[in-house]
């Protein structure tokens, strides 16, 4: 494994983590499309997801027991595995969430003003 | 590229994925379909929206890449990757290594033999027999009892049978051409016996129905034993004749190796219900056995026969009154032992799992003392991002693989042990029917399995929630000098030694006790002198002596011949061998007031020959010893024992006093005391008790059964074959029985005890070895620890008597705990062992007091390599110590 890959992804994968959870806290059972569209929707096209590393980071955290997966059937009819979110998945939500709004008030701390964009 | 091949390499990749990868390539097709769909909504061209999902999706391949990488990772190759970091980790090790695998491979290993032994007790049956657990054995009584005309009612009656047979033990005769007789050992046994139990003859032909008919032509089936040993393998010996007891029978049949079935014998022939056996009032035969039709359980089989029984007794009422009606009904474990020995067996098993406890308490000390050695590197570990689960595992992993190494070898150990201990439950005079499944079976594979799972998780567990609750911040700022090396650890491990201790003694002390009533009974005192004497069973048929006279004059000249064969020094008859059961009567004393039927007192009555007393080297104290002149025509004369004197007529002279025995109701002929013997033992097999003997003399009431008793002096073996010759001489037609010296069919009587109190011994010793073991390991790792501490005690003037006593204090703490709950644990188990133990309290003070002693020597041993090496310290490096 090269190492700076791996670094690389690591970042990636925390915050992806809180995006994929909080999403489908909110929506319930979503197949891996749905969740990239509607990271891409909320974050209004701001944040480029390299759509194809949402499938690893939904492996690991069905792995980790906060996601489940089941094959269903899509809107438009076609075999589709839906992720839904565990009882442990939500604790990891809270605390992710918690975790990240310290890190950002600390960081509004150091740029003393609160941009529009992320008060949503 | 043809089609076939193009088929073939399509169908190859198709297989070779995983589902998984299946899975996960449906589910990103999915993906671009719908974003492909989504983006040709949007109003791109077929080509645009293609290319545009395929951009925004990234690279496809390296995708699957890492899904797959994560998968493997989660699950396979990280187990792989741990088991070989497992394996290395105690190949750097391999002192550790070798005694953890040493140790978990004698506590598997003796286990599994034990388990191997209590199996073929407890749980299974005669070898070779299909479905053993299907068997049951039906009787009326144990080993006899049963009448051919009531079996065929069992058999024609009952529905919880999908066959029943009938076995009845004999013996006799084969002779050779011309050769001298040789004795044989057989069954007779129903037809379908060896179709019922599921074996067939490896050569000619199984018994038929035909075979049973009276006027059938005699046939014989032989053991593979006895066709090895007396036809050296013949194959040409199917269809050949033998004479047995002058009958030329054909042997028409030949069992597998091995295969026995229901006692050790010779040979099979077929029961065939002549007229006489088919009395209902002959009850002769041994058992009946019967397969369970499928569907049929025991207690429904036990309730029909009960019914069967009840009304067969309302049947019969003339030869069925007074008698058990019921069958007992019986699996191979409840026909063939007896509730002590049951015993036996369940305390061995529990004993060998003091074994594996100690065994697996030294593990989990040098599992722990590991783990905390290694603390440091796991507490790093765990700082850079390990998961606990996953060092945990790791260490559980090593844990799986030391049991394993463990149990393999343990399997090994059983294998021999289990051989071992078939070659010695092979010992003299074990009852023929003996016959047990020692084989290593599916079920001692899946013990051994289990176990060592088990073991395991016992061990492996205690360090890992050690780990688990690691305080990594504590160990990493502690520089790993181990000084806190975890309190918690530290009071485990003291724990761990005292229960290793207090199973150690639980074991010494129920060993000793077994191996104190074994002496007893193997230097129990009979009254005799038993060695250098040869017996010789006789047995005249009623055919050819049917009178007491000819009884009487073939005993004296058997007796006259056998006198003659040099070597012997003295010679007597009697009809049964000292601590053998005989026959007792009711009597009543002549003058005394006569108690009626049931409340008469009982006595044992010993038919014997003149010389008798002087033969065995017991003594007529008083009075006369028989001599060739008490005859029928004589007056009846008796010799009573010393306690038999003793309670009747204390203080007083018993000589010329009268008393009568009864055969039922009807009174025998008043029998003047003449003689008083010393005390010899009988009734009791354990050789204890003196009970009242009554002695008459052959020459008044002769036996058809008889045993030469010969003194010699030489070793009473090198008379057997004179002997033989001698007896044949007179009577050809005569079935000798074996000649054996007194000694070893007295064997008997000790033998098993024997064998158990071995068997717990070296049990007792492996717990004990191993117990010390363990404490040695924990003083080692505490010494170590210590060493810096040694170190400045000696600097600043301790001597090198200060450190020894130090380490043995330390050491004395848990044995002294550990001794006294042992001690208290004995007290707890040993009366299981109760009903076995001859003249031995279950607490027997000399049996705790050697056990303690040995305990404790045992722990000094353990510390004193420790004590020394602390002794050895020197506080210039020992400072430097890190």
């Amino acid at each position: 494994m090269k190492p700076q890959a791996a670094d690389k992804a690591d970042v990636l994968q925390g915050t992806l983590v809180l995006l994929v959870l909080r999403t489908l806290d909110a929506l319930g059972p979503l197949h891996g499309y749905g969740i990239a569209r509607r990271i891409e929707q909320i974050s209004k096209d701001l944040l480029q997801l390299n759509q194809g590393t949402l499938y690893p980071a939904l492996l690991r955290l069905e792995q980790e027991g906060w996601i489940t997966s089941k094959w269903g059937a899509s809107e438009n009819n076609r075999k589709a595995k839906f992720y839904s979110i565990s009882a442990g998945g939500r604790k990891q939500l809270a605390r992710e969430t918690k975790d990240w709004e310290r890190m950002r008030s600390t960081i509004d701390r150091f740029l003393g003003s609160v941009p529009e964009t992320l008060a949503e | 590229m043809s089609f076939p091949k193009r088929f073939a390499a399509r169908l190859r990749g198709h297989l070779w994925k995983s589902r998984r990868d299946r899975e996960l390539e449906e589910e990103l097709r999915f993906h671009l379909d719908m974003q492909f769909e989504d983006n040709l909504r949007l109003g791109m061209s077929a080509e645009e929206a293609a290319y545009e999902a395929m951009r925004r999706f990234g690279g496809i391949e390296s995708v699957k890449e890492q899904h797959r990488e994560h998968r493997s990772f989660a699950s396979i190759e990280s187990l792989l990757r741990d088991i070989h970091y497992g394996v290395r980790a105690l190949r750097n090790n391999p002192a550790f290594a070798t005694v953890a695998i040493v140790t978990l491979a004698l506590g598997i290993g003796v286990n599994a033999t034990v388990f191997t032994v209590a199996k073929a007790a407890l749980f299974a049956g005669f070898p070779m027999v299909r479905n053993n657990d299907r068997i049951l054995y039906l009787s009326t009584g144990r080993g006899c009892c049963l009448s051919y005309p009531d079996f065929e009612d069992w058999r024609a009656q009952a529905r919880s049978f999908s066959g029943m047979a009938v076995v009845h033990g004999t013996h006799g005769v084969i002779t050779g051409n011309g050769g001298a007789g040789e004795t044989y050992d057989a069954t007779e046994v129903s037809a379908e016996t060896f179709r019922l139990i599921g074996s067939r003859p490896i050569l000619g032909r199984d018994f038929a129905r035909s075979d049973e008919f009276p006027d059938a032509p005699p046939v014989v089936i032989l053991t593979h034993s006895y066709w090895a040993t007396r036809f050296a393998k013949d194959p040409e010996i199917i269809g050949r004749t033998i004479r047995m007891n002058g009958v030329p029978t054909t042997v028409i049949g030949i069992m597998p190796e091995g295969f026995s079935f229901p006692q050790k014998q010779d040979l099979w022939v077929p029961l065939i219900p002549t007229p006489e056996v088919r009395e209902r009032d002959h009850r002769d035969l041994w058992f009946a056995f019967g397969r369970l039709a499928p569907g049929a359980t025991v207690p429904g089989a036990r309730a029909e026969m009960a019914g069967i029984g009840r009304r067969l007794g309302i049947e019969y009422p003339r030869t069925n009154r007074g008698r058990n009606l019921i069958p007992a009904v019986q699996t191979f474990n409840q026909f063939f032992f007896f509730g002590n020995e049951n015993t036996i067996y369940w305390s061995m098993w529990g004993a060998v799992f003091f074994v594996l406890l100690i065994a697996c308490a030294n593990l989990a000390n040098l599992m722990l003392a590991r783990a905390i050695g290694r603390s440091r590197e796991v507490s790093l570990r765990i700082a850079l991002g390990a998961s606990r689960w996953r060092v945990v595992r790791q260490l559980l992993i090593e844990s799986f693989i030391l049991s394993g190494f463990g149990g393999v070898l343990g399997w090994f150990i059983a294998r021999s042990g289990a051989q071992a201990w078939a070659v010695a439950d092979r010992g003299p005079g074990m009852q023929s029917w003996r016959i047990l499944d020692y084989s290593l079976d599916y079920r001692v594979l899946a013990y051994v399995t289990a176990i060592s799972i088990g073991t395991a998780l016992v061990f492996g567990l205690a360090p890992a929630r050690m780990l688990w609750k690691l305080d990594i911040n504590a160990r990493l700022k502690d520089g790993g000098r181990g000084a806190s090396g975890g309190t918690r650890g530290k009071r485990l491990s003291g724990l761990l030694v005292i229960g290793e201790v207090a199973a150690a003694m639980v074991l010494l002390a129920g060993a000793g006790v077994m191996v104190r009533s074994f002496l007893n009974v193997y230097d129990a005192n009979l009254g005799v002198k038993t060695a250098n004497v040869l017996t010789q069973s006789l047995s005249l048929s009623k055919k050819s002596y049917p009178l007491p006279e000819s009884r009487i004059s073939f005993y004296d000249k058997v007796s006259a011949r056998l006198r003659a064969v040099p070597g012997v020094a003295s010679l007597a008859l009697a009809d049964t061998i000292p601590t053998r059961n005989c026959s007792t009567f009711p009597f009543e004393l002549s003058g005394a007031p006569s108690a009626s039927g049931q409340g008469r007192a009982s006595v044992a009555a010993i038919i014997i020959s003149p010389n008798y007393f002087r033969t065995m080297e017991a003594a007529v104290l008083a009075g006369r010893d028989f001599t060739d002149f008490d005859t029928a025509s004589g007056p009846p004369v008796v010799i009573v024992n010393e306690r038999f004197a003793g309670r009747y007529w204390p203080r007083q002279n018993p000589l010329g006093n009268r008393f009568r025995l009864f055969d039922g109701k009807t009174p025998g002929d008043w029998l003047t005391v003449v003689g008083v013997a010393s005390n010899i033992v009988q009734n009791d097999g354990t050789g204890q008790e003196v009970t009242p003997v009554a002695y008459l003399s052959f020459r008044q009431k002769p036996p058809a059964a008889i045993e030469v008793l010969a003194r010699s002096s030489l070793q009473p073996e090198n008379l057997s074959i004179a002997f033989r010759h001698e007896i044949l001489t007179l009577d050809p037609e005569l079935p000798p029985m074996r000649s054996v010296s007194l000694d070893e069919r007295l064997q008997v009587n000790y033998w098993s005890r024997g064998l158990y109190g071995v068997l717990l011994a070296i049990l007792a010793a492996i717990g004990l070895l191993l117990a010390s073991v363990g404490l040695y390991a924990v003083m080692a790792h505490s010494v170590t620890r210590r060493t810096q501490e040694i170190g400045i005690r000696m600097a600043i003037g301790a001597t090198a008597r200060d450190v020894l006593k130090i380490v043995f204090e330390q050491g004395m703490v848990p044995l002294g705990i550990g001794l006294a709950t042992g001690l208290a644990a004995s007290f707890a188990v040993n009366p299981v062992l109760k009903s076995f133990l001859v003249r031995v309290s279950p607490f027997d003070p000399i049996a705790f007091a050697v056990s303690s002693f040995a305990l404790c020597f045992a722990a000094m041993l353990g510390c004193l390599t420790p004590a020394r090496r602390a002794m050895r310290v020197d506080p210039v490096v020992a400072l430097r110590h890190d």
